[in-house]
C-alpha cells in the first residue's frame, strides 16, 4: 500500500486519449453486414428488431449486491414489464443476460458458460461500476476488473448501485440499439473467440471447458 | 447460573492456565497449542459452552506467528470464552477438531485455504472458496495483493490518473473551494 504515490501519473491523459484507449481496449462489433440505416433497412429486419426490442426475456445473474435492485425494477413500482422486460427461467430461453455487480473469477466461469448457452440474438447488460472498472474491488485479488475482456457487453449501467430508474434507462438504451441493429454481440464473440478465450484462461486457472464452442 | 468467576475457578482447578476477564461476560484464555483441544472439550462437555461462535486467525507477521482464536458460548448465562493460541508461522499446524462441532469443519477449511494452516488427519476437500489457486494463501499479510492484481487482471484505462472528485466537479462548475477542503487535495 506504500506504493500508492509512485503509481500516480502526474501528466493526465486527455479526454481524446482516454476515449481512444477505451476503443482499443476490447473489440467492438461493427454493424457490418447488418442493415442499419433508414434508406436500406428492409421491412423484415425492421419488424424483427421491433419485435425483439419489445420482448426482452431477462436472465438476471445476481452476483453481487446489485441483485437487490432487480426485484424493485421488475415489480409493481417501476414495472419493467410495461416495456416488455420480464424474467426468464433458463439461459436457453433468455435474450438478455444481466450481470449485477462484481464477478469473482469463480463466478466468471459460470457466467461464461451461461453466456455460451444462450441463443442468438443475445444481449449483455452489465450493471454497476464493478463490472466497468472493478469499482470498490479495484485491488481485490479475486474479482475481475472489466467485464468486456471476457464476454462482449452491449450496455453498461454506471452507478454503485444504479437505481431502478437508471436500470430502465439502460434498457431503453438497449432497445434503441436493438432497433438500430447495433446490439447483439454473439457474432462478435464467435469471431474473436481466440482473443476472449486467451483472456478467460488467464484468470480461470482450472480450465475444463469443452474445446468446441458450437452454440 | 454460572458467573465468570465460577468458570475461571473450574478451569484453573482442572488445567494449568491463566485466565483474565475482558468484560463481565467475556473470558480470555491464552493457551499453549497442545492445551487447546482438551480445554475446548472441557468447556463444551462440562461447563456447558455448547456453541462454537467463531474461529479466526490473526497474522502476526512481525512476531512470525499465527494467532488462532476460538470463541465458544454458553447460552444460559450468555457467557463467552475466547481461547487464543499462537502457532508457528513457517510450518503452521493445528490439531484437527472437526469432531467437536460439525461446523468446525467449515472454519478449518477456510483457515487451510486462506492462511495455509495444516490440520493433520483433516480430510475435507481441498478447495473451499477459491478455485484453482496456485499462489501463496491470499489472507497472509506478506501476500502482495496489488502486485498480484496488476499481473493478473487488466484494468480499464482512465482510472490511473486518480482525479479528486471534489476538484473535478469544481473545475466544471466554477465553484470556489473553501480552504479546509484544500487540505485534503491530492495535488
Amino acid at each position: 500500500m506504500s506504493e500508492t504515490k509512485d503509481i500516480r501519473i502526474i501528466t493526465r491523459p486527455t479526454k481524446e486519449q482516454i476515449r481512444q484507449a477505451q476503443i482499443d481496449f476490447s473489440p467492438r462489433c461493427t454493424a457490418a453486414g447488418r442493415v442499419n440505416d433508414k434508406e436500406t433497412q428492409k421491412m423484415v429486419q425492421y419488424i424483427l428488431n421491433f419485435a425483439r426490442k419489445h420482448s426482452l426475456f431477462l436472465l438476471a445473474y445476481g452476483t453481487g449486491c446489485g441483485a437487490i435492485e432487480i426485484p424493485a425494477t421488475l415489480t409493481s413500482r417501476y414495472d419493467a414489464e410495461r416495456l416488455g422486460i420480464r424474467g426468464a427461467a433458463t439461459p436457453r430461453q433468455a435474450d438478455v443476460l444481466m450481470i449485477t455487480g462484481y464477478l469473482s473469477t469463480k463466478t466468471l466461469k459460470r457466467v461464461i458458460r451461461v453466456y455460451e448457452q444462450m441463443q442468438d440474438p443475445k444481449y449483455v447488460v452489465a450493471f454497476g461500476s464493478c463490472t466497468i472498472n472493478g469499482g470498490m474491488y479495484f485491488d481485490s485479488y479475486n474479482t475481475i476488473k472489466a467485464l468486456d475482456r471476457y464476454i462482449p457487453v452491449d450496455v453498461y449501467i454506471a452507478g454503485c448501485m444504479p437505481r431502478p430508474e437508471a436500470v430502465l434507462k439502460g434498457f431503453a438504451k438497449l432497445q434503441e440499439l436493438i432497433q438500430n441493429g447495433n446490439a447483439g454481440n454473439g457474432e462478435c464473440y464467435r469471431k474473436n473467440l481466440d482473443w476472449y478465450r486467451a483472456n478467460q484462461q488467464k484468470v480461470i486457472k482450472n480450465w475444463d471447458f469443452p474445446d468446441e464452442y458450437n452454440w | 447460573m454460572m458467573t465468570t468467576r465460577d468458570i475461571i475457578d473450574a478451569l484453573t482447578r482442572t488445567f494449568d492456565l491463566n485466565a483474565d476477564v475482558l468484560r463481565d461476560n467475556q473470558i480470555r484464555l491464552k493457551l499453549h497449542k497442545k492445551q487447546v483441544a482438551p480445554v475446548l472439550l472441557y468447556l463444551k462437555n462440562q461447563l456447558g459452552f455448547i456453541h462454537l461462535d467463531h474461529v479466526s486467525c490473526v497474522d502476526w507477521l512481525e512476531e512470525n506467528v499465527f494467532e488462532l482464536v476460538y470463541i465458544v458460548y454458553r447460552p444460559q448465562d450468555r457467557l463467552t470464552v475466547l481461547v487464543k493460541t499462537k502457532i508457528d508461522r513457517q510450518h503452521p499446524e493445528m490439531e484437527n477438531m472437526e469432531t467437536f462441532w460439525p461446523h468446525m469443519r467449515t472454519y478449518q477449511r477456510e483457515l487451510r485455504e486462506m492462511f495455509g494452516i495444516d490440520f493433520p488427519g483433516f480430510e475435507a476437500p481441498k478447495e473451499f472458496i477459491l478455485e484453482g489457486w496456485d499462489e501463496m494463501p491470499p489472507m497472509r499479510r506478506d501476500f502482495d495483493t496489488r502486485a498480484y492484481v496488476q499481473r493478473t487482471y487488466t484494468t480499464r484505462p482512465g482510472r490511473e490518473d486518480a482525479w479528486s472528485v471534489r476538484e473535478y466537479i469544481t473545475r466544471r462548475t466554477g465553484e470556489k473551494l473553501p480552504d479546509f477542503v484544500k487540505k485534503y487535495s491530492r495535488d
